[in-house]
């Protein structure tokens, strides 16, 4: 890659920047007993931000190491299995989707099936007596009747 | 004038306090020593614990001070045995740690960077408790104005001092006090930044930005590091697990000379551990390297990191004790803690919650002597930690994190914040970034904000309140000062282009 991330980085702050000083511009205070107000320190950080942004730009360093295509799609599928995680913890429980999350994450770190079985199922059902029972937080134990909303 | 640590002593012998520091520095040692999760991680992936537990202030502060230590304590054993720094401040571990476990010296290794770790932070405790409460005198003289210009010189002294690349750091810093203006604003009830989401008015969670910030991205790395093969992870074998007197004795120097050090580079704002451990290292190779064995598995090369970081851990308490600015990421943490508890670090600490103060500098002294007790014979099984492999290790984490924001509000938005969160701060640390300048943004911020407000509500608007007293003029130049340094130092050096040290 030619185009250095720094060089991306540093424009793209400097749109996060303008965007935050423009957002900033429009906060409307009705009256106001001090003088700086709520606009004045934001539109500041964001001059800040521009300017050590476009330093970035025009002085970027080397371009790190990015992880090859392979190890992406690994990256995403992390992901992938937190996010579903998130969006079932509540609806199915926390045991069901524990169970199924750690399982495919043992999985993705390389674990074979059994062993992410049994840490799946270890783990689940150790952690929801640790926090429930130890720890006296109450943890969603599923809407069991398939009404997704 | 050591009333404090009299009452402190008292808050923390109690059975209950003594249970949680023991508890906290067991479990920072076991969490430091876990590969890839450095103190800071620790902190931010136990700290929701502490308040399931329903623990009054001192109480949780005495626990997460003894995760703190401890986690210093137990990152040294990745950096010894798999030459893998948990974190920043182990780096200089790594250079004459890991060739003494090569020699077959892993034992005696983990033995004296136990106890250069003890000697480095009881001369920081010591400095400490001398010295806290005499600046937190002089601290009572600061007014709106001169807060705001001592945040001025930390960030100055932060971008300079922390991580390698000034802008970055700096870059890092604005993002996070920009993350603190999310949600209402104090003074005039006006929205910033909250895109309409009713759960954005209080804020951005504190849990959810570092738990995001951290553990989220911490488990986005340890995949690209898993399919990184140039790492040896084979453990080298302990051999002879107790470190002999005469090679504790020979490192004496090393230590204590270390130990002042890095309880000075702590005490500067925005300086932490991994300066000190730098500054303590090349001082001592300086100084007593006479047959250039530095760097080959020299005991005082080990020596003198250790004690200098765990030194530098300690003494970053004095700035977040008595002004309320952190002297590292981690305390910065520590600090947002407090803040949540609704106790605000600074100058009346010592007089309105001494209790805290002074509970956590004596839980510092009982912390500090749990750990040597535990660490000098318990090292080769603290060790085992090391082997915990990642597909257990990562789902763990998971959890935790999963848990320990769900259980903030019961509310599903929070953890989908940290996941945005996480990626973002996984994306940053790709890009060079160190997140200890973004967490202190984040913490100073609000306050930041709030000082230079109220200064110039004093003043009516007029600018000139913020260079008006001795103090905050010293402060703007002391800060101004610093930027310049390298830029300075950049020209006399090398002669190359200055740019570099602009900020």
């Amino acid at each position: 890659m030619n185009i250095a991330a720094d060089r991306i980085l540093g424009l793209a702050l400097i749109g996060l920047a303008a965007l935050a000083a423009f957002n900033a511009s429009q906060f409307e205070v009705m009256f106001s007993y001090e003088p700086v107000g709520p606009k004045a320190f934001p539109i500041l950080l964001s001059a800040i931000l521009a300017g050590l942004s476009l330093v970035l730009v025009f002085r970027p360093g080397d371009n790190g190491e990015w992880p090859d295509k392979h190890v992406a799609l690994r990256l995403l599928a992390v992901l992938a299995v937190l996010l579903v995680y998130a969006l079932l913890f509540t609806r199915l429980g926390f045991m069901v989707t524990t169970l199924v999350a750690v399982l495919m994450l043992a999985r993705l770190f390389a674990a074979s099936w059994a062993k992410a079985l049994v840490a799946g199922v270890l783990m689940s059902v150790g952690s929801y007596y640790l926090f429930t029972l130890g720890l006296g937080i109450s943890l969603p134990t599923g809407l069991w009747l398939p009404n997704f909303n | 004038m050591f009333d404090f640590l009299i009452h402190g002593f008292e808050v923390a012998l109690t059975p209950m306090n003594l249970g949680l520091a023991f508890m906290g520095a067991l479990l920072g040692t076991l969490f430091g020593a876990l590969p890839g999760i450095g103190p800071i991680n620790g902190i931010a992936i136990l700290m929701p614990l502490a308040y399931t537990l329903g623990l009054p202030a001192e109480s949780a502060l005495i626990l997460l001070a003894g995760v703190y230590t401890g986690a210093e304590y137990g990152g040294r054993m990745s950096s010894i045995l798999l030459n893998v720094p948990g974190d920043a401040g182990a780096v200089m571990t790594t250079l004459d740690g890991h060739p003494l476990a090569k020699k077959g010296l892993a034992g005696p290794a983990l033995g004296l960077s136990a106890i250069s770790s003890f000697v480095g932070a009881t001369i920081a405790i010591i400095g400490l408790t001398l010295f806290a409460p005499l600046l937190a005198e002089v601290a009572v003289l600061f007014g709106p104005a001169e807060f705001f210009g001592l945040m001025v010189f930390a960030f100055a002294s932060m971008s300079v001092m922390m991580g390698n690349d000034p802008i970055k750091t700096g870059i890092g810093a604005v993002l996070g006090i920009l993350v603190a203006m999310v949600g209402v604003d104090s003074g005039t009830g006006v929205m910033r930044y909250t895109m309409g989401m009713p759960e954005l008015y209080d804020g951005i969670d504190f849990v959810v930005m570092i738990i995001g910030l951290f553990a989220i991205s911490e488990i986005l790395l340890m995949l690209e590091h898993a399919h990184n093969k140039n790492v040896d992870d084979t453990m080298p074998p302990l051999g002879r697990v107790m470190v002999q007197l005469k090679e504790v004795v020979a490192c004496r120097w090393a230590m204590l000379r270390s130990g002042l050090i890095g309880f000075v580079v702590g005490v500067l704002p925005g300086t932490g551990a991994s300066v000190a451990g730098a500054v303590s290292y090349t001082t001592e190779k300086r100084l007593s390297d006479k047959d250039n064995t530095f760097g080959t598995g020299d005991m005082r090369g080990l020596a003198a990191p250790e004690s200098g970081n765990n030194a530098a851990a300690v003494g970053s308490f004095v700035p977040m004790l008595t002004l309320g600015i952190p002297g590292s990421g981690t305390t910065a943490v520590l600090l947002g803690a407090l803040m949540l508890y609704n106790i605000t670090p600074g100058p009346m600490m010592f007089t309105e919650r001494p209790d805290v103060a002074g509970g956590l500098i004596a839980s510092l002294y009982i912390g500090n002597l749990v750990l040597l007790a535990l660490n000098l014979p318990l090292a080769g099984l603290f060790a085992k930690v090391l082997t915990i492999p990642r597909w257990v290790l990562v789902p763990g984490i998971a959890i935790l994190a999963f848990v320990g924001v769900y259980q903030l509000h019961s509310d599903l938005m929070a953890i989908y914040l940290m996941l945005v969160i996480g990626v973002v701060g996984y994306l940053l640390r790709k890009l060079g970034f160190s997140l200890a300048p973004i967490i202190l943004g984040y913490v100073l911020g609000g306050l930041m904000e709030d000082n230079l407000r109220r200064a110039l509500s004093i003043s009516g608007g007029d600018m000139g309140i913020l260079w008006q007293s001795g103090i905050s003029i010293g402060l703007w130049i002391a800060a101004a000062l610093l930027l310049m340094a390298p830029l300075i130092m950049a020209k006399l050096l090398s002669g190359k282009p200055a740019a570099q040290a602009q900020a």
